[in-house]
Formats: C-alpha cells, sequence, structure tokens
C-alpha cells in the first residue's frame, strides 16, 4: 500500500480495449461510445474532450469500474476493471460533499468506509486539506464553504487515499472563470506532487490544453476517439506563459475546427 | 441583508401579534355566542377557565392526562418503530417492499376505529386497545417518511458510495439514514398528533380512565362544561407533545448541520 514507486506506479496505467457501450432505450439502442483504443502511461495527465452528448463522462465511468462495458474491456495495471475500485480517486462536477459531516469528516469518508481509520489516516486527512489549501476550514460544514472551496474538499477527499489514479468529470465546470484558472494552477501543482495519473473530462479546449500532457478529442455519438493531441507546452505551466506560446493557439485552432 | 433580517423579523412579530389577537377574538365571540346559549349547549369561557383550574388543581385531572399520555407514548413508540423498520426494509430490500406494501394499504383501507370494540372484547377496558389504535395510526406516515426519505437520497451521492465500494449497510448508516432525517422527524410530529387521536378516539368505544373517557362521561351526564375542559387539556397536551417533537428534532438537526436555519433552508426542510 506504501510502496509508491513500484506498484503503484503501475496501477496508473490505463489501457482501454476496444471498449463500446450502448444502452437500451424504448427508441432502440443507443451506441454511446464506439470502439474506443486508448492507453494512458502512469502518472500522464490526459484531457478528455468533445461535444456535449459524447459519452465522456460514460468512457470515464466505464473506467473507474461504475459501470461495464458491453464490448472491450479496461485494464489497470494489467487487471481487467470489473468493478469500483477504492484506490481510483473520483472527482464529479458537484462536490458531492455529506452535508452534514464537517470537512475533515468528509475527507475521512474513504477510509472509514475502507475500514476503521486510524491516526495516520486522520495525519493524511490534514495533509492533503492543506495541500488545497483549507487548513482553516477543517472543521466548518460544507454548507458554509464557497463552491469553489466545496470542490477542493472533494478534490481532497480523492487524494487523501494517494489514488493511484484520478478520475475528474468536469470539476471544474460548474465554477467561475477565475476560481477556476485558479484551481487548474492548484491541480497541476497537486498532480506534480502527487504523481497520480489524471483523466480530466472537460468541455473547455484551453482548459484540456493547459493541463494536460495528451488531449483525446471524441466525436459525437456515437463517441469515438477522433484526434489525440500531444501538448508539447513546457512545465511548470503558467496560464501567461502558455496563452504566450503560439503552439497554444495552434493546437486549440486544431481542436476546434474538429469540434465543429 | 440587514434589512432583509429586520423584515423578516418584523414579519415573525407581525404573525404573532395576529395570532394573539385573532386568539381574544376568538374568545370574545365564544363568550358573546354563549351568553345566547343555555350552558349546556356551550359554557362560556369563564366558568371553564374556573373548572379547568379547580379540576387541574385538585389533582382528579391527573389519573386521567397520565392514562391518556401513556397510552400515545407507548403508541406512538411501538408505531413508530414499526414504521422506521419496514419503512426501512421496503426502501432496502424489494421483495420486502413488494410483501409488505399489499399488507399497508389494506390496513390503511380498513378504518382503523373500527377495529376497537373487537379490541375491547379481546384486550378489556385497559390500555392495551388504545396503544394497538395509537400504535396502528401512528404507523402509517411513519414508514411512508421513512421510505421516502431513504429512497430519495442523491443520486451522486450513491454514485460517491459505489466508487469507495461500500457496502449496503455502510451507504444505509452513512448516507441514506442521515439523508431521510429530515423526512423521518416530518413522519414523527403527524405520527404524534395521529396517535393522541387514535387514543382518545379508542377511550370513546370503552374506558374508564382517560381524557377520551372523561368526555364520553360527561356526555353521559350533560356536564358540558367539564367536556370543554377536557378539550383544552387534550389541546394543551398536543401542543406540549409538538413543542416536545420540534426540540428534539432541532437537537438532532443542529447535531447534524451545526445550526439550523441555513443548512436546512437550502435542504429544502421548513423550521
Amino acid at each position: 500500500m506504501n510502496d509508491k514507486t513500484g506498484e503503484l506506479s503501475g496501477r496508473g496505467h490505463i489501457e482501454i480495449d476496444g471498449l463500446t457501450k450502448t444502452y437500451a432505450s424504448d427508441a432502440g439502442d443507443i451506441t454511446a461510445l464506439e470502439g474506443i483504443d486508448f492507453d494512458i502511461a502512469s502518472r500522464e495527465f490526459v484531457g478528455i474532450v468533445g461535444p456535449s452528448g459524447c459519452g465522456k463522462s460514460t468512457l470515464l465511468r466505464c473506467v473507474g469500474g461504475l459501470i461495464a462495458p458491453s464490448v472491450g474491456e479496461v485494464r489497470i495495471g494489467g487487471d481487467v476493471v470489473t468493478e469500483p475500485d477504492p484506490r481510483i480517486g473520483y472527482v464529479f462536477q458537484q462536490a458531492v460533499l455529506l452535508p452534514w459531516r464537517r470537512v475533515l469528516d468528509n475527507v475521512m469518508l474513504p477510509f472509514e468506509i475502507m475500514g476503521r481509520p486510524t491516526g495516520e489516516n486522520r495525519a493524511k486527512a490534514l495533509e492533503v486539506l492543506e495541500m488545497v489549501g483549507l487548513s482553516e476550514y477543517v472543521n466548518h460544514r460544507p454548507g458554509e464553504l464557497s463552491g469553489g472551496m466545496q470542490q477542493r474538499v472533494s478534490v481532497a477527499r480523492a487524494l487523501a487515499v494517494e489514488p493511484s489514479i484520478l478520475l475528474m468529470d468536469e470539476p471544474f465546470g460548474a465554477l467561475d472563470a477565475q476560481t477556476r484558472d485558479s484551481m487548474n494552477v492548484e491541480l497541476l501543482r497537486i498532480w506534480h506532487e502527487s504523481q497520480t495519473t489524471v483523466v480530466f473530462v472537460t468541455h473547455d479546449i484551453g482548459e484540456a490544453l493547459f493541463l494536460s500532457d495528451r488531449v483525446m478529442v471524441m466525436s459525437v455519438r456515437p463517441g469515438r476517439v477522433q484526434d489525440v493531441i500531444d501538448v508539447d507546452l513546457p512545465r511548470p505551466r503558467t496560464f501567461s506563459e502558455v496563452e504566450a506560446d503560439e503552439r497554444f493557439w495552434t493546437l486549440r485552432q486544431r481542436i476546434r475546427e474538429q469540434l465543429n | 441583508m440587514r434589512r432583509l433580517l429586520r423584515a423578516l423579523r418584523s414579519e415573525a412579530w407581525l404573525g404573532r401579534l395576529l395570532v394573539i389577537v385573532s386568539a381574544v377574538v376568538l374568545v370574545i365571540v365564544w363568550h358573546l355566542w354563549a351568553r345566547t346559549n343555555s350552558p349546556l349547549i356551550l359554557p362560556e369561557p369563564g366558568p371553564v377557565l374556573e373548572r379547568l383550574l379547580d379540576y387541574v388543581g385538585s389533582g382528579r385531572a391527573n389519573p386521567h392526562i397520565w392514562i391518556t399520555v401513556q397510552e400515545i407514548v407507548l403508541g406512538f413508540a411501538l408505531g413508530g418503530v414499526a414504521g422506521i423498520g419496514l419503512g426501512t426494509l421496503a426502501s432496502e430490500f424489494g421483495i420486502a417492499r413488494r410483501v409488505i406494501m399489499p399488507y399497508v394499504i389494506v390496513t390503511q383501507a380498513l378504518p382503523k376505529f373500527a377495529l376497537a370494540p373487537i379490541l375491547v372484547i379481546w384486550f378489556g377496558f385497559g390500555m392495551t386497545p388504545k396503544v394497538i389504535i395509537a400504535a396502528l395510526i401512528a404507523f402509517f406516515p411513519l414508514l411512508e417518511n421513512t421510505y421516502l426519505g431513504l429512497t430519495t437520497a442523491p443520486a451522486e451521492m450513491l454514485e460517491l458510495f459505489r466508487a469507495l465500494r461500500a457496502g449496503r449497510w455502510t451507504t444505509l448508516t452513512k448516507c441514506k439514514a442521515l439523508h431521510a432525517v429530515p423526512a423521518v422527524f416530518s413522519g414523527l410530529r403527524v405520527a404524534l398528533m395521529l396517535a393522541l387521536v387514535g387514543a382518545v378516539v379508542a377511550e370513546y368505544v370503552g374506558a374508564n380512565k382517560g381524557l377520551g373517557a372523561l368526555i364520553i362521561v360527561s356526555q353521559g351526564t350533560l356536564d358540558t362544561e367539564l367536556m370543554f375542559v377536557a378539550f383544552v387539556q387534550l389541546t394543551v397536551l398536543g401542543l406540549l407533545l409538538d413543542q416536545a417533537h420540534g426540540l428534539v428534532y432541532r437537537l438532532v438537526m443542529r447535531r447534524l448541520y451545526g445550526s439550523v436555519g441555513a443548512e436546512m433552508r437550502a435542504a429544502g426542510v421548513s423550521v
């Protein structure tokens, strides 16, 4: 569990292999995802963009084991995903905090569910809360925090268990532009410190380019991999540097044309 | 913000004022109306108050009040445990829901007061038939509200628990049950009032003690004044029970959500 360099680095490797997902509906079967093949290296930051309804979230849920693929499979660290894995951290579009729990207790939730939380777990929870800048709010209730702060608690909750993979489903989509920018900068810093694989779904091309090593562009339903873009912008990145870089605008243009 | 608070506060005060004024008006109307009638039909408020103070002060009211309170509390507790228990079972297990619900519908279709005579035959004139009626009638709102509260936990929360691989029991105790607290408390409130009605009406059928028995006795002796005394006692009892419920509710919500108010209103719960 604490072997961070050995096992966990392997645990961060995601292989998506011929993944197709169909749903039965009154109007017949709907194909949400079709023939997705994609490999994500350990500690890589991958952004997924695509028009709404293209199955981005479905893909993320398949990777996380929340829903089963109809055809094909997802392997994590070589093992086929069949059920949710507690070593995967989730951040949803909504913070999904339990309003009756204080901030610290919300971050402790994954430990409680896995078993009896220890003092060590508590120390870890406090550490991640400090990492997201909420040390002063550990005893607040979620209802007393702003939307951005709530989402940071949710990021802390996902990071507390030291996941090898972090799946983020439009995590900052509900935040205002300024809060979102600062969350993005913080996320990159946290990713750098924690060395987890991140899969980040967004509909914001700029956000995806700013954050990612690679961006997967998906087509409209049925969702397919339309393009994979290497973002060869130097790290660490800042908004001003990225936006001053010609390559950022070229890539942005390229993705935008594909989405239209 | 401050102006809004002040407005709310003044509205709260205005509300209280209106309640007091309208109550005074009602008592005056009662008084005037009673003067045109025989005291056998409608006694005046003054003599009723005197009789009440004498009745309660002399301690003669105590056995009646005590019996009715016991019936309410026992019936409420039994109906409550059964309602919450079966509501939880029905919400967690599809098979339990399929088995329980037809019985629940049947017990609801059958007027429970219709059972009072047979219960008196079976259990006599003591407290048992009243407790059973109170329990039967208190049971339904709790079953409904428990079921509703447990099955309406937000989908995102349940997905979070699934992603964390929480088992059924953990999801129930750490998520659904806490989410259900306001709904269960609103069920408890209705159940408490219904238990009071159930106990009193069951006493009508056959009892020698209790506030409902007192009403029947005063009817038999044409002692309308005493009947009104019993009405007042029942009303005060109902108000006290409701206040007790409110107190426990606020304590629980404060413990869960820190402060009553903002959080509960955000959750769409009326205080």
